[in-house]
């Protein structure tokens, strides 16, 4: 395969993951917004920033004469100068499939198309901000839809491995922003309002679209430690980051098929021993701090995994 | 609005009963507006329909083609504008007698066209032999003097050429250019029936339609039939300038349909005269190359230095024979509008055949007689710059101002090589949905001819339209549309072939008889 067919091939992926992702976190923070407005009654704007950091993006600045959420939520979904918009993302996504449509399946490429062409419709925009949920919804459904043809259309070879990797690498570096933003929102430590830190903490897993499973398996009230433990540790759920790591190891070993074994492979070094230290950790009866500290290894390992793969398949 | 599906009244509908006949060629009614033969079944279909229900379908269409990325892009300022590909719903029908002709005719054409390019980059005989003027082709803009006496694989130049037809007003076709370097447009042609399958089904229930879609892999066909000698399977990939280019669709469109790697520049390269692509695992060897980047753009090293599109070194390891390049390099030449007036010539030279498709009559200032003609009757006559193409550079005499005229005047005058004159043809014209009707719009078409170890043209090809009520031109920069072509089975013309004189045109028929692909074996 094209190293620039590989190339495109994770960006594509990556942005479409990372447009899913904005448009989930922002209808969760969104309605978090009007939940914690009946339970505090104060302080608008911090579940903002939870949420900026939680992407790592930086927040936009207030406009004189409209409502914070308004502005952010323009901000997020349609505006083109912000590089990390929904529009923004999907865009790149598209134009990155564009330039390699030869190599995915025809019924991939129309599937990209129409979502891209139904959120650039005019009337479509005009009612973001009153009907957001269905902005996000459409969203999220466009990237699913899209995964499944992927999954059904392409052969699963090297070319649907780099597709893998684009959205595992961006879905488990969003996770682990999504959980260090939280353990600094509300420590573990902290006993203290617990209805506050639920309803934070049930935030969280709907931004991992873990709400369902979450439950399913612990059967208890959304419990800070539990969550973490989940979206960290657990095998078999797609957002966890266990999960994420041990599909990018599979794809991984799967491209560089028989020089796999091979020491020289970086990029497989480092997912491998990501998925060590997940798999082998004692437990996660740690403090605070050493809890964001495991985290910022993990995104550590995140990043190194991305270049060490730019290096080795000449990607850009 | 719903439509109703089947109108009980058969009365003629608001779609044609305005429809009126011009001077030029109507493809489906003749001049006391009966439909012709062939298009009777259409006509009554599109009687029933109304123009609401019409309309229906051509946003379906547009829909469609939006939805599958179908689309081309057009450069104003620096922003490029995606514009997705305009069709009409209702498609020009060819009727099996006229396709053999028009087939054996490009044959003849294509084979003769290769015959010169051989000949004038190896022994010049038709410059020896005086049938051309020398400095028509030594000072052509597209001859590369640096491929005299390089041998090119099977010795074909022309692999793929698109040639632009039109029909004068007593319908007979006539040649208005060939093309024979990157000709584009097949995708178009393509996606046209695909589309037109979805949205008006019915439409293909009267008819029994040749199908199109075989090309990409005839295509496919001549690129590996032109492959260097190589152990394996050859390894064909396509050359594109990215993305940002206004054909990049068709570019996609033919690699994945063909299964090849689409390819830009910076994916290759060049070492011990080898070509490579740049791959996950190394490197790869190339073995054809169908490239869609002009001669120019090549090749840095011989052609213009300042190319990023191209590949350093590519054109020696071509001249070497370690690569395959479709079309070769210096076909410019024999598409020259310079060139164009002798191709009738060209035919009888290499041949020894008399045209079957005959060239739009052409003036060469160049020659005095034809120099007063131009000069008195520049108002009715159209002037073209023979190293311009696009529909850029050209005079139309009855549209144009006194002061144009007279700055062409003094430019022909200048450098009369540089220019060729022709009359103002009425293009034909075919019914088509403007708005709420429809109206005669004027068509051409292009099919497609390749040239490898046979001759083979795909049923069909692109019939470009003018959109503008009056205008000729139809390039799709410029505002063209485009419609679905039907080439018809011989028998679904039964009915009709007994009503029709039997001597007719039977004599222009013997060879491919009752082949639809035209074919014939290299001579």
């Amino acid at each position: 395969m094209l190293s620039r067919v590989a190339d495109a091939l994770f960006w594509m992926s990556r942005y479409l993951e990372r447009a899913e992702q904005v448009a989930r976190s922002l209808d969760v923070t969104f309605h978090l917004e009007l939940d914690l407005h009946g339970v505090t009654g104060s302080e608008e704007g911090e579940e903002w920033n939870y949420l900026f950091r939680s992407l790592n993006q930086t927040p936009p600045p207030a406009k004189l004469g409209e409502s914070y959420s308004y502005t952010v939520l323009r901000w997020l979904t349609l505006d083109m100068s912000n590089q990390g918009s929904v529009m923004n993302c999907l865009n790149r996504s598209r134009n990155n499939a564009r330039s390699i449509r030869d190599s995915i399946s025809s019924e991939m490429w129309r599937s990209l198309n129409k979502l891209y062409w139904r959120l650039n419709d005019r009337d479509f925009q005009t009612q973001v901000t009153e009907s957001l949920s269905e902005f996000c919804e459409t969203v999220q459904n466009g990237t699913q839809l899209f995964h499944g043809v992927c999954d059904t259309t392409l052969t699963h070879d090297e070319g649907w491995h780099f597709i893998q990797l684009g959205r595992y690498l961006e879905r488990a570096q969003h996770l682990l922003l999504v959980l260090k933003s939280q353990l600094d929102l509300s420590p573990v430590e902290d006993t203290g309002d617990t209805v506050f830190s639920n309803l934070h903490w049930a935030a969280v897993l709907k931004t991992c679209a873990a709400y369902d499973a979450y439950r399913r398996l612990y059967i208890s009230r959304v419990d800070g430690e539990r969550v973490l433990e989940f979206l960290l540790l657990n095998l078999d759920f797609p957002h966890s980051v266990r999960f994420c790591a041990t599909t990018m190891m599979n794809s991984l070993t799967a491209i560089s098929g028989e020089l796999s074994y091979r020491s020289d492979n970086e990029a497989l070094r480092h997912v491998g021993r990501l998925v060590n230290e997940l798999t082998y950790l004692d437990n996660l009866e740690m403090s605070n701090a050493e809890l964001k500290s495991l985290l910022s290894d993990c995104l550590n390992r995140c990043t190194l995994i991305s270049r060490s793969m730019q290096k080795q398949y000449a990607l850009h | 609005m719903e439509p109703s599906t089947s109108p009980t009244s058969s009365s003629s509908s608001d779609l044609l009963s305005q429809y009126s006949i011009g001077e030029a060629f109507d493809e489906m009614l003749d001049a006391n507006l009966q439909p012709r033969e062939h298009y009777k079944p259409l006509y009554h279909r599109l009687q029933q329909t109304t123009a609401n229900e019409f309309r229906r379908r051509k946003a379906m269409t547009d829909l469609s083609m939006r939805q599958d990325g179908v689309g081309f892009t057009v450069y104003q300022a620096e922003e490029g504008i995606e514009r997705v590909w305009p069709m009409d719903p209702v498609p020009r029908i060819i009727p099996a007698q006229e396709w053999k002709l028009i087939a054996r005719g490009l044959e003849q054409r294509l084979i003769a066209l290769n015959e010169f390019l051989w000949d004038i980059y190896h022994e010049q005989r038709i410059i020896r032999e005086k049938r051309i003027p020398p400095h028509l082709i030594i000072q052509g803009k597209n001859f590369r003097r640096e491929f005299v006496g390089v041998n090119v694989p099977k010795r074909i130049y022309i692999h793929i050429c698109g040639t632009d037809l039109i029909r004068a007003a007593n319908g007979e076709y006539l040649v208005l250019e060939d093309n024979g370097r990157t000709p584009s447009g097949v995708s178009y042609m393509l996606t046209n029936r695909q589309v037109l399958k979805r949205v008006y089904p019915a439409l293909f229930n009267d008819y029994e339609v040749l199908p199109n879609d075989d090309y990409p892999a005839a295509l496919l066909e001549v690129l590996q039939y032109i492959s260097p000698p190589t152990s394996d399977k050859p390894t064909v990939v396509l050359l594109s300038p990215g993305m940002y280019n206004s054909a990049y669709f068709e570019h996609s469109f033919l690699a994945q349909r063909m299964g090849i790697e689409l390819v830009e520049g910076r994916d290759l390269l060049v070492d011990q005269n080898r070509v490579y692509m740049r791959t996950t695992r190394g490197r790869k060897r190339v073995d054809v190359i169908y490239r869609r980047i002009d001669d120019d753009f090549l090749d840095p090293l011989t052609f213009r230095s300042d190319s990023v599109l191209g590949v350093p070194g590519l054109v020696n390891s071509y001249r070497a024979g370690k690569v395959a390049l479709a079309n070769s390099i210096g076909t410019g030449i024999a598409d020259d509008k310079g060139i164009y007036p002798f191709v009738p010539d060209i035919i009888r030279f290499y041949l020894g055949q008399e045209p079957i498709l005959n060239n739009v009559e052409t003036f060469r200032p160049e020659v005095p007689s034809h120099l007063s003609h131009i000069l008195e009757n520049i108002h009715k006559l159209v002037v073209k710059r023979v190293n311009e193409s696009g529909g850029y550079g050209m005079l139309v005499g009855p549209a144009s101002t006194k002061q144009q005229q007279e700055d062409f005047k003094a430019a022909i005058k200048a450098n009369p090589r540089d220019f060729i004159a022709q009359p103002t043809i009425q293009l034909s014209v075919h019914p088509t949905f403007v708005e709420n009707r429809l109206e005669g719009r004027h068509v051409d078409l292009r099919p497609f001819v390749l040239y490898g170890e046979k001759i083979v043209i795909v049923p069909g090809g692109l019939t470009r339209v003018a959109l503008p009520k009056g205008s000729l031109v139809v390039n799709s920069s410029q505002g063209g549309g485009s419609k679905d072509t039907w080439v018809l089975a011989e028998r679904s013309l039964a009915q009709t072939q007994s009503q029709m004189s039997q001597s007719q045109s039977q004599s222009q028929m013997s060879q491919s008889q009752g082949s639809s692909q035209a074919q014939i074996q290299r001579g």
